[in-house]
């Protein structure tokens, strides 16, 4: 599963973190044409999902399956 | 050869600059933002680490606040042009830079906006002063951090919190003394500041910025791609990437990361050095009776200005040169700066040091200006 961005730097603070909750991440091309969003996003396992929700709560992004 | 015009730009830098200049155009060599592929993720990740790395430095948190420019005077434009808006008045102190100045005279020539330039007794002795340079309108004050003539450090602690206290905005300008460990934006009340990389941040030129607590929501500067959004027909609401459009110059940002790592590390060392080394050109150089010398009580960054009476600044500048020593004379960009010390027709010599300079290269200089005083 996706998580989808509106900037570039949010993609980045993301990372680090998931990073830091052992959450597994890889930066990747953003998968929909959805032209509101930023050209990378971050790709987790649907198992971590709920972890990433809970950590990132305070951030403004997007999950697409 | 003996370089003392840091002032103007640091020179030499440390190795750690030049290893990050070279790391990033030969095995990176991408722009952020501007492609979805393994190397511009990383250029793109590589810009994030330098944001967070200029956020901490400068004592806010949210990397999201910190927008690369080329240099300070963009950054300061960025700003003025995008937050004042028509009616509104500005207070000034009497060193600033014309980065600060001619950006605002230009608005009041435009009919946008007024300033007014705070006397030096409200600076230095009396910052409750303030309020009898207070307006309706009064909406920003911006300051310098330290003079680029003089060296003294001009914002203080005071200031900002009396011009909080009568609800103003304080915006500093860093480019002199950014990287002397004078300023934590949290701590001392600094709303917004511009900084430049090339001076004392030994980064390398091309690379400044702005950096605020809050979000900014002002205009951009100017419009164009930004990487992100290229469906809008303007800038969009994304920050800071909106007011960064065009390519960034990523190779001098890296430098600029190198740079604040290195200073943090060793900073201690850095203002020991300084300070040993500017405490014995002053006391020298006040010894000398033809030499006149400028503000020389105030405290300051390792940087001076004064002048040989009977000679012009060009002379002594050109004499230290063939000796060796660069210096810079006239004026410095700082018309105000000049009015404030009385230098406006002679101009004045200013001397520079940072801490790669030694006590045998201030002698030398010492040596150079008996013979000629």
């Amino acid at each position: 599963m996706y998580l989808v961005f509106y900037k570039t730097n949010d993609v980045f603070i993301a990372e680090e973190i998931l990073q830091s909750n052992n959450v597994s991440v890889e930066i990747v091309p953003t998968p929909v044409q959805d032209k509101a969003y930023c050209g990378v996003c971050i790709e987790i396992t649907s198992s971590d999902n709920k972890k990433a929700e809970l950590v990132l709560n305070s951030m403004d992004y997007t999950v697409v399956e | 050869m003996i370089y003392f015009d840091n002032a103007a730009t640091s020179r030499p830098k440390p190795e750690e600059v030049y290893d990050a200049f070279n790391y990033y155009v030969r095995e990176v060599g991408t722009s952020p933002g501007r492609g979805s592929y393994s190397l511009a993720i990383q250029a793109s990740r590589m810009l994030y680490q330098s944001r967070k790395t200029v956020a901490r430095f400068f004592g806010t948190s949210d990397p999201s606040c910190v927008v690369f420019t080329k240099n300070s005077t963009e950054a300061i434009n960025l700003y003025f042009n995008g937050f004042l808006k028509q009616g509104d008045h500005v207070l000034i102190s009497p060193y600033e830079h014309n980065a600060v100045l001619r950006p605002l005279h230009s608005l009041k020539l435009q009919g946008l906006i007024d300033y007014s330039v705070l006397p030096e007794k409200a600076v230095y002795e009396d910052p409750e002063l303030l309020r009898s340079f207070i307006k309706p309108n009064t909406k920003l004050l911006a300051i310098t951090l330290a003079s680029n003539l003089t060296g003294q450090i001009v914002f203080s602690q005071a200031l900002s919190r009396e011009a909080h206290e009568l609800g103003l905005t304080v915006f500093v300008d860093s480019s002199q003394g950014a990287g002397k460990g004078l300023i934590d934006m949290n701590q001392d009340g600094i709303d917004v500041l511009a900084f430049t990389g090339h001076k004392d941040l030994f980064a390398l030129p091309g690379v400044g910025g702005l950096v605020s607590l809050t979000p900014l929501n002002i205009a951009p500067l100017i419009q164009g791609g930004t990487g992100i959004h290229g469906d809008s027909y303007i800038n969009p609401a994304a920050y800071p990437d909106s007011y960064e459009s065009g390519t960034l110059n990523m190779p001098a940002i890296w430098s600029l990361k190198a740079s604040l790592d290195y200073i943090n590390l060793h900073n201690s060392e850095m203002a020991k050095t300084e300070e040993a080394l500017i405490s014995h050109l002053l006391s020298q150089m006040c010894k000398l009776k033809n030499v006149i010398m400028y503000n020389v009580d105030r405290t300051r960054v390792p940087t001076f200005c004064f002048n040989i009476r009977g000679m012009s600044s060009s002379d002594v500048v050109h004499i230290l040169d063939l000796n060796g020593i660069c210096v810079r004379g006239g004026i410095h960009c700082a018309i105000k700066a000049h009015e404030t010390i009385g230098t406006v027709q002679t101009g004045a010599v200013r001397v520079s040091l940072n801490h790669f300079n030694t006590i045998d290269e201030t002698d030398a200089f010492l040596k150079v200006i008996r013979e000629i005083s």
